[in-house]
């Protein structure tokens, strides 16, 4: 039987005035969804909706994964803290396999940091590992954005356009290290991507957004 | 639109200049005020008398120096000592009250009540609250150290739960999103985003309770100040003036220092390394004196 991680009924998104209305669909461990569309329509406000950022205009967003850990979020702008290092801002995603009263300033435990260790490895990033972010480039911020993700393990990755900015090995990286971890963990990523060949290539579902509505494509 | 501006600045310069002249009232009394003036200057307070840098027969010292037991050197380096001690408590006081304060990490029920707390310990100026300890601990550097630490938090608390409001909001989302709690999100992200700017602002609080040494010692709390509150009820002016230059100096060199120490820890290419005359000259002309080179921005390599 399918594992369903979120389901949408009949929601409508946006701030004061909706942007998509009448969304209907399920997202399911395996699932690597691109969502597209031009710029403003609302393909950033779907993925904070689902993250549990903005609240739906109507309807309701039905989560089945943990509170606590369950979700990862890449934004636009990565949400990393550019003075704190590399390593400390990969550890983040893995302390939220901790429990939530794990004290915040006391280090992580061993294995922990296997995982944040693994994951910058995977990514080509240990070699940074003690850098602070700020310093380094924006392909790298993206990288470290993509560890601390894979360090947290969620079954659910919401990516906003997080591709922009690698070359092409790097893409290939990035999205080889992604794919396998959702395949290991059988969990699920939903992605924007302005590249429409480059989201055909990685996904095997797309949401396409025009005219208000979501609509379903069939990937070839 | 610049019409609009000229009219506006034109009418705050007439409101200022109509509420001044009706501050000022009766300008008959300032009548023979610059003579006076003159006349206290050249025959009370000038030239300072550099008696207080001398070693003093009282209280007891036994410092190796004998500059080290001036009142001077005393006064100066108790007010040094009040200041820091009342600046590190304050600091890790206001911390976590700042966290609370912060609509972007504190719901708002809780974030009001310690905005009203801070602004409680911020609107009494520090030499009220130095009264205030006083009462309990008597005169000396104890009731500084309380009166400094109170208002040390109100403010200091104020300037650091602006800066982590002022925090980018992608960082936040993506710990909200992956279920950090409340004071991971502080710890982890608020703090370490924000740190720049809390360490300068520790910092320019350092330099503003020694400035502010003096000034609540004139009522008894410890520091150099006292020294001068003695000497002024004594009227011997040319030894406040000494006192006074002393402290001058040594406020100077603090803000040279917390300058230096702010500068390093801003991020590279942010600030530049201010320069010595930076700290008596207007920006402009200190600038033109010492140009800053062209940075070259290198990104790493992938």
């Amino acid at each position: 039987m399918e594992e369903i991680l979120v389901h949408l009924h009949d929601v409508s998104i946006g701030y004061d005035e909706p942007l998509i209305a009448g969304i209907n669909v399920e997202i399911q461990a395996g699932d690597v969804i691109a969502v597209l569309g031009p710029s403003g329509i609302g393909k950033t406000t779907l993925l904070r909706t689902i993250a549990g950022l903005v609240r739906p205009l109507e309807g309701e967003v039905e989560l089945g994964v943990p509170s606590r850990g369950g979700l990862g979020y890449i934004p636009q702008r990565l949400g990393l803290v550019g003075n704190s290092t590399v390593r400390t801002n990969v550890e983040m995603g893995a302390r939220v396999a901790l429990s939530r009263w794990y004290f915040p300033f006391l280090p992580l435990p061993a294995q922990q940091q296997r995982h944040a260790q693994r994951a910058m490895e995977d990514l080509g990033i240990a070699h940074l590992a003690e850098q602070p972010v700020r310093i380094l480039s924006g392909g790298q911020q993206r990288r470290v954005a993509t560890a601390k993700t894979l360090a947290q393990r969620p079954k659910l990755v919401l990516a906003d356009e997080f591709l922009g900015e690698l070359d092409d090995d790097n893409v290939d990286i990035v999205m080889q290290t992604v794919r396998s971890a959702i395949e290991a963990q059988n969990s699920a990523m939903v992605m924007v991507e302005h590249h429409e060949e480059l989201a055909k290539q990685i996904a095997n579902r797309i949401w396409r957004i025009t005219d208000y509505t979501l609509v379903e494509e069939v990937v070839e | 639109m610049n019409k609009r501006y000229y009219f506006w600045g034109g009418a705050l310069l007439a409101l200022t200049f109509l509420t001044f002249i009706d501050l000022a009232g009766d300008w008959g009394r300032l009548s023979g005020g610059w003579t006076n003036l003159k006349r206290f200057f050249s025959e009370s307070l000038w030239p300072p008398n550099w008696s207080v840098l001398e070693a003093q027969s009282y209280p007891v010292c036994d410092a190796s120096f004998d500059f080290m037991c001036s009142v001077a050197w005393i006064g100066m380096w108790e007010t040094i000592k009040i200041a820091f001690v009342a600046t590190v408590l304050g600091f890790l006081v206001a911390l976590p009250l700042s966290v609370l304060a912060a609509s972007n990490l504190s719901p708002i029920e809780l974030a009001i009540p310690t905005r009203v707390l801070l602004a409680g310990m911020r609107s009494l100026p520090s030499i009220i609250w130095a009264v205030l300890f006083m009462i309990v601990f008597d005169v000396g550097a104890l009731a500084g150290i309380f009166a400094m630490t109170f208002y040390t938090v109100g403010y200091l608390g104020k300037l650091q739960f602006e800066s982590m409001e002022g925090i980018k909001n992608a960082p936040l989302e993506a710990a909200r999103a992956m279920g950090m709690t409340r004071s991971e999100t502080a710890w982890l992200v608020a703090i370490p985003e924000s740190a720049n700017n809390l360490v300068s602002h520790v910092l320019f609080m350092f330099e503003y309770n020694v400035r502010h040494g003096t000034v609540i010692g004139l009522v008894g709390a410890g520091g150099i100040g006292l020294y001068i509150n003695t000497y002024l009820k004594l009227a011997q002016y040319d030894k406040v003036v000494a006192l006074l230059l002393v402290v001058f100096v040594v406020v100077v060199l603090i803000d040279a220092l917390s300058m230096m120490l702010r500068a390093a820890v801003t991020e590279e290419g942010d600030v530049e390394r201010p320069a010595w005359s930076s700290l008596f000259l207007p920006a402009a002309i200190s600038s033109a004196l010492h140009p800053t080179p062209m940075r070259s921005v290198s990104a790493e390599d992938e």
